[in-house]
């Protein structure tokens, strides 16, 4: 085999990892992103289910997050993916390939763990070096390549640190780090921002997006924050009860969830189920219609009725309570049986209505949405 | 490659090795007696009937109980305050303490047992200096009846009663007395209502586990009590070593051996199996070896230093007491410490004495007693054929342990409680119920008499033991690290040597320490299965304690008082070091 197959265009070497003969074609294929796909997948851990006939692809350089809450089933398929966990029934493939029979370490694969694994006991370059170590790389190779690399995640200076000497942020830079050295074709991300405060996770959501930008892994990331999945990726997989919810871009999932539990999960949503508002079965034949709170206004009951009307339902209401959040104002408004959120931005000249008046609420037709149960 | 990933996906095979040893050497010949016991293959109770069915048996199996429950009793009385006062102290004052604690825990019971007879003889320390001091003519009869065999209990079970509390005390957070308080309970109201019910696990493992031991207890009745004083295990004893009945003594085994059981299952082991208990026997279990959860959660407070939990402590002893009761506290503590070390001070003395007999004080001093340690064979002999089984016992038991310890970290839990029951047996039931045991097995295999018998029975134990200790150090390995050396590319036996050994190294050097000194230590399997042609140091010990009282044992003692110097040493450098490169996992340990 020719030294070229194993750079990049820029000259970045390429670790080999030692696996069954393969064509050299797959080879250089292995360095492009791969593909990842789910054939009808299921887990089973004695009689429970934890992942049910899963089928999903994912496209080569996609970001794609599987969100739900704890017991969803999404650690488990990322587990299976990773090769910690086989299927029960059902296959997974990579660029087209079964890896049933191809162990965790024969898969390739960069991971950023909850809560980062890092290794305790060695130095955040021996830490780096390991998979390149693991590949039979000389150590004259790794050395540059994790230069660059402690480099490119603004560590340099910390490479002979031990680990426990590192705040959390720097911890997830070096395990970012160390799951890119090797330049894997996919990336896994188990809740990496799990362990961070509010301000660094936000800038680590950045850098996440930039180490995607640039090295144009594919990703799977896992986690239950829903801010952090509307940010972050190209298309959103929800999972409910190991089984997918509705798979979509962070927009449409937002803006047209299919399912009550979907607009429940991202974001906050009103339910307009209640005969006040003009619901019935019948006319909805087992859907429930829904507004999200930024799409409602809020008004006097005596002031001018929205130009709009025809467009739009009203209904009145008493104001419970009124919380100031900065940037915004959250209403909560009873109208008879139901509670309704209001979120409206803070402007200037704006009125401001206190608990326990009468309030107007109107909302287009338009951003009303048909939700399955 | 292909062998190391199915070991890896089935756990199971890691834990057969040690399985497979403790079945030839204790399981299998434990059916054999129990069906012996039985009269196989015609089954009848005859032998239970005929145990039961004599007086002085029953009394012997009442007098055990009794003797066991009030050493026990007292064990406890006087362990929980100090136990109390040790984990309210300052962490350097705790530290001292506790060192303190462990220090005799590691000494050879022997050597302890011995300390009691130069200081309760006719001729020991008391009645010398009572004699010196004219307040007595004739020596008082301090030896050889029932409060010396409580003396001599109480000084040798007392650290394991208080190390399982000091653990499970140094967990229970101050801030709660404090809240009580706060809600208006008195101090003594505060203890009773929050701190003791809280303190209950470590009440419970500790008392079960000295009175199980208790009732197995040979060696300390047999040098300090009476002829009245017999235990049940002195019994079985003799009757083995003199051409014995194999029905009755595997009777009287098995009746020790369910009292034993009954009292496990009843209060610390659920035997049902269930998922929810079956990590509390391990649990129970692995208090006895508080040492180590002890001296990690030690450093784990000085990695720590939470300001918070200082805050309520001050709070908590701001209210605790005056002057009075630091007093109170203060003597307790020097008192159960000088009834812990004292009689090793004694016994170092007593090394250098010029006297020919047992005689306290001595009257000149002179090395001549380790003049006749180095300088008799039978001694050094002794002393070499001990190092070497030791030596032996440690790396099997370790290699053993260390697999079935990592298997069992990679078992569904309630195949584990139960796994782990099996392998905690010898060190949890009575120790001469083992030891007949063994003998049986070792006569199976054809190896009475020989140093290889002799690792075989000691093995089994030390297994245990660096199981115990081990997966307690695997419990704090977060399996991650290996599932990311596997991502990284690296094989399970890679990942296992690059991450995982050397983050359970500490662990694997404790358990082989503990293995080392079990094997070192133990006399009672050893005086039945050695078949009088092999002699380790303690049997010679024994010998010597029981027929010469021959000060020559008061210099070996002395220096067995020195080993465990050298075993804390030993750990202190090994954590240490754990602490400095690790400190990732201990602390997620406190989390």
């Amino acid at each position: 085999m020719s030294q070229s197959a194993h750079l990049r265009s820029d000259g970045h070497p390429v670790a080999k990892l030692p696996r069954q003969a393969t064509t050299e074609d797959q080879k250089l294929e292995d360095r492009v992103p791969a593909q990842i796909e789910f054939r009808d997948v299921t887990k089973m851990y004695g009689p429970v289910a934890a992942v049910t006939e899963l089928s999903l692809t994912v496209g080569r350089g996609e970001f794609l997050t599987i969100l739900g809450p704890s017991g969803s089933g999404k650690t488990t398929a990322l587990m299976m993916l990773a090769g910690f966990e086989s299927p029960t029934k059902g296959d997974i493939l990579i660029s087209g390939k079964s890896v049933a029979a191809v162990p965790s370490y024969g898969r390739d694969q960069g991971i950023v763990f909850q809560s980062y694994a890092l290794f305790p006991h060695l130095t955040v370059r021996r830490n780096l070096e390991f998979p390149l170590e693991m590949r039979g790389m000389k150590a004259t190779e790794r050395a540059p390549l994790v230069e660059r690399m402690l480099k490119r995640v603004h560590l340099d200076s910390f490479g002979e640190r031990m680990p426990s000497q590192l705040s959390g942020g720097q911890q997830q830079r070096v395990a970012l780090a160390r799951a890119l050295i090797a330049d894997p074709p996919i990336l896994l991300l188990d809740e990496p921002l799990g362990a961070l405060d509010r301000n660094l996770r936000e800038q680590m959501q950045g850098e996440i997006k930039g180490l995607h930008r640039e090295f144009g892994k594919t990703t799977i990331c896992v986690t239950h924050d829903q801010e952090e999945a509307l940010t972050l990726s190209d298309r959103i997989v929800v999972m409910r009860g190991g089984k997918i919810e509705q798979l979509d871009t962070p927009e449409a999932l937002y803006d047209r969830p299919a399912t009550r539990f979907v607009a429940n999960f991202l974001g906050e949503a009103n339910v307009l189920d209640s005969p006040e508002l003009g619901f019935n079965d019948q006319n909805f034949r087992g859907k429930v219609p829904m507004v999200r709170p930024e799409r409602v206004r809020i008004s006097a009951v005596n002031s001018p009725a929205p130009a709009e009307l025809g467009q739009s339902q009203v209904a009145t209401g008493i104001v419970e309570e009124m919380i100031y959040a900065g940037p915004l104002r959250k209403y909560q408004v009873r109208v008879g049986e139901k509670s309704l959120v209001v979120r409206q931005h803070v402007a200037s000249g704006q009125e401001v209505f206190a608990a326990g008046g009468s309030v107007r609420l109107d909302w287009l037709r338009a951003d009303v949405r048909l939700l399955n149960e | 490659m292909q062998i190391f990933q199915r070991i890896g996906r089935a756990p199971l095979t890691l834990v057969l090795p040690a399985l497979a040893v403790l079945l030839v050497v204790f399981g299998v010949p434990t059916v054999q007696l129990f069906f012996e016991s039985l009269n196989a293959p015609s089954f009848s109770i005859q032998n239970y009937s005929s145990f039961l069915g004599q007086y002085a048996n029953i009394r012997v199996l009442l007098q055990t109980l009794e003797i066991s429950a009030i050493a026990t009793v007292i064990c406890l009385l006087v362990g929980y305050p100090t136990a109390y006062l040790i984990s309210t102290a300052s962490k350097r004052a705790r530290m001292v303490l506790i060192v303190l604690v462990v220090i005799p825990y590691l000494t050879s019971g022997l050597a302890r047992t011995y300390s009691w007879v130069v200081i309760l003889g006719d001729n020991g320390l008391i009645n010398s200096a009572l004699m010196n001091w004219g307040l007595i003519s004739s020596p008082l009869p301090l030896i050889y009846n029932r409060a010396a065999v409580y003396v001599g209990m109480v000084h040798i079970m007392l650290p394991m009663m208080i190390l399982p509390l000091v653990s499970v005390m140094l967990g229970i957070n101050t801030s709660l007395i404090a809240a009580a308080k706060s809600m208006g309970a008195k101090p003594s109201t505060a203890f009773w209502r929050v701190y003791f019910p809280l303190s209950m696990p470590g009440v419970r493992s500790g008392t079960l586990l000295v009175f199980v031991i208790c009732l197995g207890f040979y060696i300390t009745p047999a040098a300090l009590g009476g002829l009245g004083d017999a235990m049940l295990s002195t019994f079985i004893a003799s009757q083995v070593s003199t051409g014995f009945n194999m029905g009755s003594v595997s009777a009287s085994s098995f009746v020790l051996l369910a009292i034993a059981v009954v009292m496990l299952s009843v209060f610390g082991l659920n035997l049902s199996g269930t998922q929810d208990s079956a990590p509390k026997p391990r649990k129970g279990f692995m208090d006895r070896f508080s040492l180590l959860r002890v001296v990690k959660q030690y450093l784990n407070e000085l990695s720590v230093a939470s300001r918070s939990k200082q805050w309520s402590k001050a709070l908590y002893q701001a209210q605790g007491g005056g002057g009075w009761s630091r007093f109170v506290g203060s003597l307790t503590l020097t008192l159960v410490i000088f009834f812990l070390l004292f009689p090793e001070v004694v016994v170092i003395i007593m090394s250098f004495s010029s006297d020919a007999t047992l005689q306290f004080p001595p009257s000149g001093f002179s090395l001549q007693w380790y003049g006749s340690f180095f300088g008799d064979e039978a001694w050094y002999g002794a002393a070499w054929t001990s190092i070497k089984v030791g030596l032996a016992v440690a790396a099997l038991s370790t290699v053993l342990g260390t697999l079935a310890a990592y298997g069992l970290s990679r078992i569904a839990s309630d195949i584990r409680g139960w796994l782990t029951m099996v392998i905690l047996a010898p060190i949890t039931i009575p120790v001469i119920v083992v030891g007949v045991a063994s003998y049986f097995g070792l006569v199976n295999l054809g190896f009475i008499g020989t140093e290889t018998g002799i690792v075989l029975a000691h093995t089994i134990g030390a297994i245990s033991y660096v199981v115990v200790i081990v997966s307690a150090t695997l419990a704090n390995f977060d399996r991650r690290l290996e599932q990311a050396a596997k991502s990284m590319g690296a094989r399970p036996f890679t990942a296992f040597m690059r991450v995982t050994f050397p983050l359970i190294r500490p662990g694997i050097i404790g358990g082989a320490l503990f293995a080392f000194i079990h094997s070192f230590d133990e006399v009672v399997v050893t005086s039945l299965v050695s078949g009088y042609s092999v002699r380790t140091l303690p049997l010679k010990m024994w010998e010597n304690i029981r027929n010469e009282i021959d000060p020559t044992v008061a210099a070996v003692a002395s220096l067995l008082t020195l080993l465990p110097i050298l075993w804390m040493i030993a750990l202190y450098v090994t954590w240490w070091r754990a602490r400095s490169s690790s400190q990732n996992t201990v602390l997620e340990a406190t989390a």
